[in-house]
């Protein structure tokens, strides 16, 4: 899985490493394009490092509560900062800027708009910017998660998100090809359903008491994430695979079974977050049934991606960026299934209100959705700017990453089971933070890896920058291979 | 135009929203006018004092929903929170304002900490919420809570209106004396306010069950 240095002089080595494949690419020739796309996916890999910085440092706190006490940096305060910088910063810059690259690839014509793109990216960064400085200061919305931003803020995303939705409809509407292609649908669908989200989730007038609230919080954060990210990483996820593995996708029917599954399966099961609460119990019941349906989902997803795989695996071991994929998708699959089992009332009674959510969430908002990102990142930036990562470096965050994130969610679903069993048990409450302690410290060193490997993909995203000319590039990739 | 979703991007996109609004309406949108047009507050119990609510503010701002619970789920093992919590139990928390014109998000989705459905009952010194805000560790010595002492003020000598606060110990000032600060009072109000009504006289029909 680990790149071999390719030096001559390990030529007749054993080689201690999968030797990679190199695709000594030439820059795309539409340079304005380049420059959009990599201003996106480098302003998303900024917000990774500085969100997951902060992630860290809330880490830390749980083992070390006196460490500093500055209200800006305390833990109530920071956490939604994390959350949001990760959520609107990294993964939907990230998964937009690959959008932005698709959309028109599989549309067979340029991008509707180039400028109305880069209004979009100020928008976004500018919502990233300023929820993030107020949440500091104490200003949210109201504590509910995932939409700690105040209103105005989240209306800088939603512009942002409008204009992109309008960007690559129009761009889909004036295609070259007959059809729409498959991992249009998902990202188009992402883009209309998040706005629909927002907009009903920031209308105030029927979320006026705390059991309302939730009514809409619930349908709200699992949407944020089920009918946003998921369709987008799936969505690139339909167009990176087959290029990459240079054939079509197993069934395209499978990935048409799978998006009308999950618009009409995925927008049931918000209430899931909310089981045994003061809310309407028929919410709760349908959200259940219904995410036990997302198997199906879940299913013919992962299935069509493996069954796309078969027979090409010896170019998933030799590629740098396939790798990442490969462990996307068995992510997706393994973490949405725990999702789907979280919501079944007796697990739910020994999970619900633990660390084990928070596990869940890293699980799939990391192994998942951004190790789908990284592979289209890594499979796809090369093609635009002609220069290669140097494929030690994306071994080393490769493994970082799975390792640190081992650790992350191991320890916390195993300390996440143990509180809860100290409370079934009925032991003294304190009981179930004592035992949470060691296994604090090993999420602790979970997430320095994983942010140490985030240090080690944004210097691979700075070795993929464009060059200032097509010449330069190509003059400098034979010598980015040696090092 | 023909009627096929490969090829017909209005139609396509036009279902793909319009569905989701449908559903976003089954599910979200009538449940929570429903929830609405049911709220009721329980029979003989009072609204917020004024500083109360600063202080629902306080707890808001400073993020202690991240780790704090108030709702008692029907269950064997949250008896020791108190009685299942009912909508009712809700009834006066209002939106806190112009740039969060929605109700809090007081029922919480972490318990790092204890529920806090009926702390004023628990907990219900003063001198003790005082303290455990100043530095947790002071009461609970293996709280992993974060202290805020900047919800407190440090002064040579307290007044005779001053709420002082007697640290002691590791924890105490070099020098001059802790008394509460105005964030401070606020917000040990709210959590003193605390407390689980009687649903005697209370209608269940409304109720989660």
């Amino acid at each position: 899985m680990i790149g071999r240095e390719p030096g001559v002089e390990q030529e007749h080595a054993r080689p201690f490493t999968e030797s990679k494949t190199r695709h000594n690419p030439v820059a795309d020739r539409d340079t304005a394009m380049t420059s959009l796309i990599y201003a996106y996916l480098g302003f998303a890999t900024l917000w990774l490092v500085v969100g997951t910085f902060v992630g860290e440092y809330l880490g830390i706190k749980f083992t070390a509560p006196d460490l500093e006490h500055v209200p800006w940096l305390s833990y109530g305060r920071l956490r939604p900062v994390h959350t949001n910088t990760v959520f609107w910063g990294w993964s939907s810059l990230a998964l937009i800027g690959l959008a932005l690259y698709v959309v028109p690839r599989t549309s067979n014509r340029r991008l509707f708009s180039l400028p109305l793109a880069w209004v979009s990216l100020v928008f976004i960064n500018l919502a990233v910017v300023i929820g993030g400085v107020m949440l500091l200061s104490g200003i949210n919305n109201g504590g509910q998660e995932y939409r700690e931003y105040i209103w105005p803020v989240q209306g800088l995303f939603a512009i942002g998100a409008i204009l992109v939705a309008y960007n690559l409809i129009r761009t889909i509407a004036k295609r070259e090809v007959e059809e729409i292609y498959i991992a249009n649908w998902y990202i188009v669908a992402a883009f209309l359903w998040t706005i629909a989200v927002v907009v009903i989730a920031y209308v105030p007038y029927y979320q006026t008491n705390p059991i309302s609230e939730s009514v809409i919080q619930g349908y709200y954060m699992h949407m944020g994430v089920g009918m946003w990210f998921t369709p987008l990483a799936l969505g690139l996820t339909y167009y990176v695979l087959p290029k990459l593995l240079n054939k079509p996708i197993y069934s395209y029917s499978l990935g048409v079974l799978a998006f009308w599954t999950q618009m009409l399966f995925y927008t049931m099961i918000g209430a899931h977050h909310f089981v045994f609460a003061p809310t309407p119990w028929w919410i709760q019941t349908v959200a259940i049934i219904f995410s036990i349906g997302m198997l199906v989902t879940l299913a013919a997803g992962t299935g069509n991606f493996l069954l796309t795989m078969r027979g090409s695996f010896r170019t998933v071991w030799r590629s740098y960026s396939l790798p990442f994929i490969l462990a996307g998708v068995l992510a997706y699959f393994f973490w949405s299934a725990q999702g789907s089992l979280e919501a079944l009332r007796t697990l739910n009674l020994v999970w619900h209100f633990t660390n084990f959510t928070v596990a869940h969430s890293h699980l799939t908002m990391y192994g998942f959705v951004a190790f789908l990102i990284w592979g289209g990142i890594y499979g796809l930036l090369p093609l635009l700017t002609g220069r290669e990562p140097r494929q030690a470096w994306v071994g080393v965050h490769f493994w970082l990453a799975v390792v640190g994130l081992t650790f992350y969610g191991g320890a916390l679903m195993v300390g996440g089971t143990m509180q809860g069993l100290s409370w079934i048990a009925n032991a003294p409450f304190i009981e179930s933070v004592n035992a949470m302690v060691p296994f604090w410290l090993w999420r602790a060193v979970g997430g320095s890896l994983m942010f140490l490997s985030h240090l080690v993909f944004a210097y691979n995203v700075f070795t993929m920058r464009p060059a200032r000319s097509t010449t330069q590039a190509r003059a400098v990739t034979p010598a980015a291979r040696v090092a | 135009m023909r009627l096929n979703f490969h090829s017909n991007h209005t139609l396509l996109f036009s279902t793909v929203f319009f569905g989701f609004l449908a559903l976003s309406l089954i599910i979200a949108i009538v449940p929570a006018v429903g929830v609405e047009a049911a709220m009721a507050p329980l029979p003989g119990s009072e609204p917020m004092t004024a500083l109360e609510h600063e202080g629902l503010k306080v707890y808001i701002s400073e993020g202690c929903v991240a780790c704090h619970t108030q709702q008692v789920r029907p269950l064997a093992m949250d008896e020791v929170w108190g009685r299942a919590a009912v909508p009712a139990d809700f009834a006066h928390v209002d939106p806190l304002g112009v740039w969060s014109p929605y109700a809090p998000a007081l029922l919480g989705s972490s318990r790092t900490g204890p529920d806090l459905t009926n702390v004023g009952a628990r907990q219900a010194s003063e001198t003790w919420q005082y303290l455990h805000l100043y530095n947790p560790r002071i009461v609970v010595p293996d709280s992993v809570m974060p202290a805020y002492p900047w919800l407190f003020d440090l002064v040579d000598e307290a007044g005779p209106a001053d709420v002082i606060v007697p640290v002691s110990g590791e924890h105490a000032p070099a020098s001059g004396q802790v008394v509460a600060g105005a964030k401070g009072k606020a917000l040990v109000a709210y959590l003193l306010s605390l407390r689980q009504g009687s649903l005697e006289g209370h209608d269940h029909a409304e109720g989660g069950e």
